[in-house]
């Protein structure tokens, strides 16, 4: 990471309402071409965090830039070059949606003469054609949530902040929003938060995972798999008495601990989950050790899953108190 | 400029788009109707400073309802989230609305004008006294509304920026008749001077102090300024 290409950069960044510290000392960075997804349970600090780079709020102590501005003393400047999609699509209900849209194109310093095209594009992106004469008070949730998105696209800007973009879609419609988001994050700095982690996977360069406010990882998703590699399991069915197997495959190198309980309704079947070093070829050695006297039934190393590496982090014990 | 602009225009838009300005209007048009017919026809006098007083105890009423969304609705809708980082600085915001609002208050006096057509059709009024009069009002008026504007940045509850701005105008209102009860000098020409009522008397009576015009445009300022500075401040 190249701090001079941060569109983004968050130094040290705490939020605290008065003895209730909502965000940690987060630190971290956005490029320009990057998409970071922004993962974390409800209540995690993702809406705060976002807020605070959109320069709707301000940061307790730390500093949060956006294009090089600071945003404690010129987030006015900075205001021109980012897109926002708040949690909650903020539209104006007793508006109809051309008038919304080229009352932000205006504020955001569109030019007169391209007002007409910029809306244009933004309606044909967020597919809003139907509505464009509609109060936006008619209409449905899906709509109003492309509306948010066509509104934070306006006037091209160098970032984007999206927070939960996809909530109230149908999957048509987030596959659609997806690709605006993908579509968009090749020539700018993309941030989205969501909880559905398949939509990372899908479209993020990294991913950020946060709870209680502290940062709890930040890599693409494959290193975040990688990283987790190591607390490898390995599942087995085997025919076999409990104590005699366990022994059995805690003297195997590698494995590190045992888990053995009964199958319902199979009777003379074990299920054996093992904890194992990620070490290469460790499958055949557990299999020999268990075929040499029992029957083995079956075998399967468990890839971990993004939702897997997410909730052991979530879940990890915190320093908290 | 452009970004003043456009909020102005957004604010002006929205009161069209929802029943408030009708209803303002229509609330005041009547009253100042029924107000007129009562002391012209009446008393047979053919003036308006009998109209303009009530004008003036209306207008503390209806402000509350003019003002009251300018920036409560802004909160409780989320749209702040939006306005308030858009590249604007909150004194942009803060007067684009400001001015759409004031827009509303000269719209309801310019209505009243219709009133002004049998006095000048079975009278001799003096022109120059209703003038002065008219000018007072949208000062009074102003005053209020910058007032407003700033209880409503307060709070994202329409109602409670509406009861809290009503209650601090009929304050200023009647706090002029307090001096009967002091004793002091000095107590007696601070409440003289904070009446937003004795002020307007004058006017009324075709007397332009600037005294009174600048008590009216300092305290739209000072109402403006607190509004833009608690807008910085709440980040």
């Amino acid at each position: 990471m190249n701090s001079d290409s941060a569109v983004i950069a968050l130094e040290s960044v705490s939020k605290r309402y008065g003895s209730r510290t909502v965000v940690h000392d987060l630190s971290f960075t956005v490029d320009k071409g990057e998409i970071v997804g922004f993962l974390g349970p409800n209540g995690a600090g993702k809406t705060t965090t976002m807020r605070m780079i959109a320069g709707f709020i301000a940061a307790t102590s730390g500093r949060v830039c956006v294009a090089g501005h600071d945003m404690a003393t010129e987030n006015v400047e900075a205001a021109r070059l980012i897109g926002y999609l708040p949690e909650r699509p903020p539209l104006y209900d007793m508006l109809d949606v051309s008038s919304y849209l080229r009352f932000v194109a205006k504020v955001k310093g569109v030019p007169r003469a391209s007002i007409v095209a910029e809306l244009e594009r933004v309606i044909a992106a967020c597919h809003l054609e139907e509505v464009v004469r509609r109060e936006i008070f008619k209409l449905s949730k899906g709509y109003r949530q492309r509306l948010g998105l066509a509104q934070a696209l306006l006037g091209r800007p160098q970032v984007l902040l999206l927070d939960e973009p996809t909530a109230g879609l149908d999957p048509g419609q987030i596959h659609e929003t997806r690709e605006v988001i993908r579509a968009f994050g090749d020539q700018h700095a993309v941030l989205f938060s969501t909880h559905i982690l398949a939509e990372v996977t899908l479209i993020c360069r990294r991913v950020a995972i946060i709870n209680h406010g502290r940062l709890l990882a930040i890599d693409s998703p494959s290193g975040l798999r990688r990283a987790l590699e190591e607390t490898h399991r390995v599942m087995l069915q085997v025919s076999a008495p409990a104590a005699d197997v366990r022994a059995e495959l805690l003297s195997v190198k590698g494995v590190l601990a045992v888990d053995v309980h009964a199958i319902p309704g199979h009777p003379d079947v074990l299920a054996v989950d093992c904890q194992v070093e990620p070490q290469q070829g460790l499958e055949a050695a557990i299999a020999r050790a268990v075929t040499r006297r029992w029957d083995l039934h079956r075998l399967e190393r468990q890839q971990p899953t993004l939702e897997n590496i997410f909730l052991r982090y979530v879940n990890a014990p915190t320093d908290d108190p | 400029m452009t970004g003043m602009l456009a909020v102005y225009q957004k604010e002006l838009a929205s009161y069209f788009r929802s029943p408030i300005a009708y209803y303002v209007v229509a609330v005041f048009l009547l009253g100042t109707g029924y107000f007129f017919l009562y002391n012209v026809f009446l008393t047979g006098e053919t003036t308006m400073a009998g109209t303009f007083q009530n004008m003036g105890i209306l207008l503390t009423t209806l402000v509350p309802v003019i003002s009251m969304r300018l920036f409560s609705a802004e909160f409780s809708a989320g749209t702040a989230e939006l306005l308030l980082t858009l590249p604007l600085d909150p004194w942009q915001i803060v007067v684009g609305k400001y001015l759409g609002a004031v827009s509303i208050l000269v719209l309801m006096t310019a209505g009243t004008v219709v009133d002004l057509v049998p006095l000048y059709l079975f009278g001799m009024p003096e022109t120059t006294t209703i003038l002065a009069g008219y000018l007072g009002f949208v000062l009074l008026g102003m005053a209020c509304l910058a007032v407003g504007l700033f209880f409503s940045t307060l709070t994202d509850n329409q109602i409670v920026a509406a009861l809290i701005t009503a209650a601090v105008l009929l304050g200023f209102w009647f706090v002029g008749h307090l001096q009967s009860f002091q004793r002091s000098d000095a107590l007696r020409g601070l409440v003289g001077y904070l009446s937003f009522s004795l002020h307007f008397v004058d006017f009324i009576q075709g007397l332009v102090r600037s005294e009174a015009v600048t008590f009216y445009l300092v305290v739209a300022a000072v109402a403006l300024t607190l509004s833009a500075n608690y807008l910085k401040w709440r980040r």
